[in-house]
């Protein structure tokens, strides 16, 4: 069994509101993941939407997105499970 | 914890304190820096006809940065993952600095293509109509989820130790450690929610690794230059990128092993492991070299073979040799029978060897461009100031990166440390009676007729 650490005695206490600015901060690191992935994932159905207006092989774009994007989505949900996961687990604190 | 963390005081030094050397190394990466800016202003000013670039070579030390720095990102990554999956206990000092590596190589590999392009507002038309049915899209692709998975798999590993830093360290920058770490309290659970997404990025981590230098291989071998429309070109390309990652690793161990003295951790049985890795990716070089000149000499297409003499007695003969013995004679010489001398042999090798990798890239870049199949007339490339100072900036750029991440994190990961000393005996020797075949025998072994205590 893990014991969990506390921080050393002498450490000053954080104030009520710096506290809230800090989860402010990490729960924004924490949507992050969906900000950023979602925009690659819209990027790439951009560029496939382009090619089937374009007749420019649309085939190809299709073909090489259906490889990046299930990629970048499991990225997504690993990142979720794992910022989401660790910030609600705050008890022993 | 704070026990433990009195045995690691030593990895939160380099964060407490800035020596002079700090500042001398920062000011002279600051210089190369500066050189690599003023390159690019002139660029940016007079536009690409500031460089050698010219037709038919229209890719020269840009796109070979390019291919080498990605290929030294498959130090980390590829590595690290290889080595926590195959739990390699001797990893623990090392995964982090390779892991960094990774991620500060790929910001500057990447940027090399900006760089490249000349007129850099021209990225907004590979945004807007970018054609996914060009390689060209596809390294965009392979690279963005690679740095995206590299950022995630250093980031993951490195949460317990900033809530260390947290927990320690009360200066001005203790807010950024309280966010960054995320309310981390080092409960059972947390422990199991990062170990489990870990395990799934280390495994994830291999192949999109593979698959980068494997796209960026494509870039050459989906054209039919001479010399570049081959097959092997995506094994190739992995083995050099691993043979160029772990040298370049093993620079780094060294130089913050004496700048932040750091011998109690990186010991010379690291280095003779990571030598041997060494030994094995060159003959593997070797081999993959061989053969991709054996299929174009045994195919005898004038314009291959043209490209071919021009690398063995023509007038890239010197880099073609240079770049054959940094990467395979002396990395032999200095690799084998490793038990001697260890530190200084391996760091030999591994400069001669990032030296080799790069002129491999040249190598491979700009003799096919300079006898190429369509009916330009043969060109020549001369690098003017701009392109050496874009070369210098870059690795100015990647250095900076690297020590300014070690003025704010732990290069070693003390809590892989902390429990490599409390678990990690106990577990490999269960995991050691694991391999084992299950006996019926009391725990004694016979040798030679004689019993053995155990």
């Amino acid at each position: 069994m893990r014991t969990p650490h506390a921080p050393p005695e002498e450490a000053p206490q954080p104030s009520p509101g710096e506290d809230r600015l800090v989860r402010f901060f990490q729960y924004a690191i924490a949507c992050t993941p969906v900000v950023f992935i979602g925009g690659i994932i819209g990027w790439v159905t951009h560029l496939i939407r382009t090619s089937l207006r374009l007749h420019d092989v649309p085939s190809g774009a299709i073909g090489i997105s259906l490889v990046s994007i299930p990629v970048f989505i499991t990225l997504m949900c690993v990142l979720l499970y794992v910022l989401w996961g660790i910030l609600n687990d705050r008890r022993v604190r | 914890m704070a026990e433990r963390l009195e045995v690691d005081e030593l990895l939160l030094d380099p964060i407490r304190k800035t020596g002079r050397g700090f500042w001398i190394a920062f000011a002279a990466l600051l210089g190369l820096i500066a050189w690599g800016a003023a390159a690019y202003l002139t660029q940016l000013r007079v536009g690409l006809g500031g460089t050698g670039l010219q037709q038919p070579v229209s890719w020269g030390f840009y796109v070979t940065n390019f291919v080498f720095f990605i290929g030294i990102s498959h130090a980390g990554t590829l590595i690290s993952a290889i080595l926590r999956l195959s739990k390699a206990e001797w990893r623990r000092p090392v995964t982090r600095m390779a892991e960094v590596i990774t991620c500060m190589v790929l910001l500057v590999g990447g940027g090399q293509i900006l760089v490249d392009l000349g007129r850099p507002d021209r990225l907004l038309n590979v945004i807007q109509y970018g054609r996914y049915q060009s390689p060209l899209l596809w390294d965009a692709t392979s690279i963005t989820a690679y740095l995206t998975a590299s950022t995630v798999y250093l980031y993951l590993p490195m949460i317990p130790d900033i809530a260390i830093l947290r927990d320690n360290l009360h200066g001005k920058w203790n807010f950024l450690y309280r966010v960054l770490a995320l309310g981390w309290t080092g409960s059972e659970r947390q422990h199991q929610i990062l170990n489990r997404a870990i395990t799934i990025m280390m495994v994830m981590v291999i192949p999109i690794a593979v698959s980068v230098h494997t796209v960026v291989s494509f870039v050459f071998s989906m054209t039919l230059q001479p010399m570049w429309h081959s097959t092997i070109f995506g094994p190739y390309f992995v083995v050099g990128a691993i043979f160029s990652g772990i040298a370049a690793l093993i620079i780094a161990m060294l130089i913050f092993r004496r700048a932040y003295r750091l011998h109690a951790y990186l010991k010379p049985i690291h280095f003779q492991y990571l030598g041997q890795l060494l030994l094995v990716m060159s003959l593997l070089w070797f081999y993959f070299t061989f053969a991709e000149y054996l299929t174009a000499y045994y195919g005898g297409e004038p314009e291959e073979m043209k490209v071919f003499w021009s690398k063995f007695t023509g007038r890239f003969r010197f880099q073609f040799w240079a770049m054959f013995t940094c990467n395979f004679v002396v990395p032999i010489v200095c690799l084998t029978r490793l038990k001697k001398n260890t530190i200084p042999r391996v760091l030999i090798a591994s400069i001669t060897i990032v030296i080799g990798m790069w002129l491999e890239r040249y190598i491979i870049v700009v003799p096919s461009l300079s006898a190429p199949r369509l009916p330009f007339q043969e060109g020549s490339y001369a690098p003017t100031w701009v392109e050496w100072g874009e070369l210098a900036g870059s690795f100015g750029l990647f250095s900076m990166f690297y020590l300014l991440f070690t003025k704010f994190f732990p290069v070693i990961s003390i809590w892989e440390m902390k429990e490599g000393r409390h678990q990690a005996i106990g577990e490999v020797m269960e995991r050691v009676k694991s391999y084992l075949p299950d006996t019926a025998e009391p725990a004694t072994a016979h040798a030679g007729g004689t019993e053995v205590a155990p």
